[in-house]
């Protein structure tokens, strides 16, 4: 089965769809030519999601039942109308059997029942005690990345930058702070457990209380959801860092390491994935195929996702797409050259 | 700098029959709306034109007004020639062939 990756840019969204081996592709769009396209997801009723965003005209939500007619959806997730909270830009879209969650800058979690024609704010969350605490990260102050437990949707985990990350243990009615074992970003003077500025999470398929967390400060394990979190950096030449994605499959880790949070570009030029083969426990390159010339560019949070099978696929802010089918042996960058990606998404075909 | 300059084209005060109002939109909005750049809309004045745009086209409501209810600060409306910036009230008669364009500020190099 051939896969279908929908990629988000500054100027659009494109769509690549490959052969059964995933080594040939075709390209698609741009769709939204000009839109900033920042998220993808899929409703549950058959139908796709697309988040659009503009220095102008504000964010919004489009759902399509064939990725080629597209209709916004009025309702979507949105602050009160008379408020001075402000929507910049949705930023993740997740499904959870019966439930959508979407992620949003100015940060806060909104749901969706009804395959997301209207979204409703989860209030414990967006005026969770510790908010007047929450400072933007040099991103925005966003809610970017939602995990929601495989093994008992009642459990929810969200990171917003730069705040940390939260747990919910009800469906998303109350949420409690999961930042220990972490240094702090952001001085916090008010609240003990806010100010971590992470940049995604990811789940264990096969063990639903280990996270894996890559941290403005580095790359963090936690074995108890959450509660704790350890650094996990061996053979990895920087800490820092944007996505985090394990494939199912192989059951690896991959991150894209960059230099430093001041430069953050590759090390010398040296663009490269590190993969983990043993949860953590050690790092090393990610096969072949990469550029053989200096290259600095860098993989935003939002712009690394993985099909499950081995497929794993990076869009960088260069406009170049990566992709393995051999879950990171050997990586093809596609032919195409696409404004600065800000997501990447696999889709059900 | 003179706040009411002359209104070229407006007619505050001045309350017409019904008119068709041409509006025009920029093409990142058009595509929203399937690529139509010209609409129409009826109404008697200048207020109206905007609600009624706003009714029949409401994906159009949070590209051109914020959540505070406020016009987003680098999108522009002009009636006619006009700004509606510089109009005190938006409740000013309109006539068939009237325009209201949205248009985003562009600015820099």
């Amino acid at each position: 089965m051939g896969v279908t990756l929908a990629v988000g840019t500054e100027k659009g969204a494109y769509l690549f769809r490959s052969d059964d081996a995933r080594s040939e592709w075709d390209l698609q769009g741009p769709l939204f030519k000009g839109w900033r396209v920042t998220a993808f997801g899929e409703a549950g009723d058959g139908t796709y999601l697309l988040a659009t965003g503009s220095n102008w005209f504000g964010a919004a939500l489009h759902r399509s039942p064939d990725l080629k007619e597209w209709a916004q959806i009025v309702d979507g997730p949105a602050w009160p109308d008379g408020g001075e909270r402000k929507l910049t830009q949705i930023w993740t879209l997740n499904r959870a059997g019966e439930s959508l969650f979407a992620g949003v800058d100015e940060a806060g979690l909104f749901r969706s029942s009804d395959y997301g024609d209207t979204w409703q704010p989860l209030e414990g969350l967006n005026e969770h005690p510790t908010r007047p605490a929450w400072q933007p990260g040099f991103g925005g102050l966003a809610a970017h990345k939602v995990v929601v437990d495989w093994s008992n949707p009642d459990r929810v985990w969200v990171a917003i930058s730069a705040v940390g990350v939260f747990r919910s243990d009800d469906g998303g009615e109350t949420w409690v702070t999961k930042n220990h074992g972490i240094e702090s970003t952001v001085e916090d003077e008010l609240e003990g457990d806010i100010g971590y500025c992470v940049h995604c999470i990811v789940q264990d398929p096969t063990d639903a209380d280990r996270l894996y967390r890559q941290e403005h400060q580095g790359v963090f394990r936690s074995f108890d959801g959450g509660d704790n979190w350890e650094r996990i950096e061996t053979g990895l030449p920087a800490g820092f860092g944007f996505p985090i994605v394990l494939d199912r499959a192989s059951g690896r880790l991959f991150v894209v390491p960059l230099e430093s949070d001041e430069n953050r570009l590759p090390i010398d030029g040296e663009f490269r994935v590190y993969r983990s083969d043993d949860g953590g426990e050690s790092w090393s390159i990610s096969g072949t195929g990469y550029p053989v010339a200096p290259t600095f560019t860098a993989v935003l949070r939002g712009a690394m996702d993985a099909d499950q099978r081995k497929g794993i696929y990076l869009g960088t802010t260069a406009g170049k797409v990566m992709a393995t089918a051999d879950a990171g042996e050997t990586w093809t960058t596609l032919p195409w050259t696409l404004p600065r990606i800000l997501s990447v998404r696999v889709l059900e075909n | 700098m003179d706040l009411a300059p002359d209104l070229v084209g407006a007619r505050p005060g001045e309350l017409n029959e019904m008119a068709t109002v041409q509006v025009r939109l920029p093409g990142l909005l058009a595509q929203i709306l399937g690529g139509e750049k010209n609409l129409e809309v009826e109404a008697e004045t200048l207020q109206g034109a905007v609600d009624r745009l706003l009714t029949d086209y409401p994906a159009l409501k949070v590209h051109l007004y914020d959540e505070s209810g406020r016009q987003r600060p680098h999108v522009n409306l002009f009636y006619n020639e006009t700004n509606t910036r510089w109009l005190s009230s938006l409740e000013v008669g309109v006539q068939d062939g009237d325009t209201f364009t949205v248009m985003q500020a562009v600015s820099g190099g």
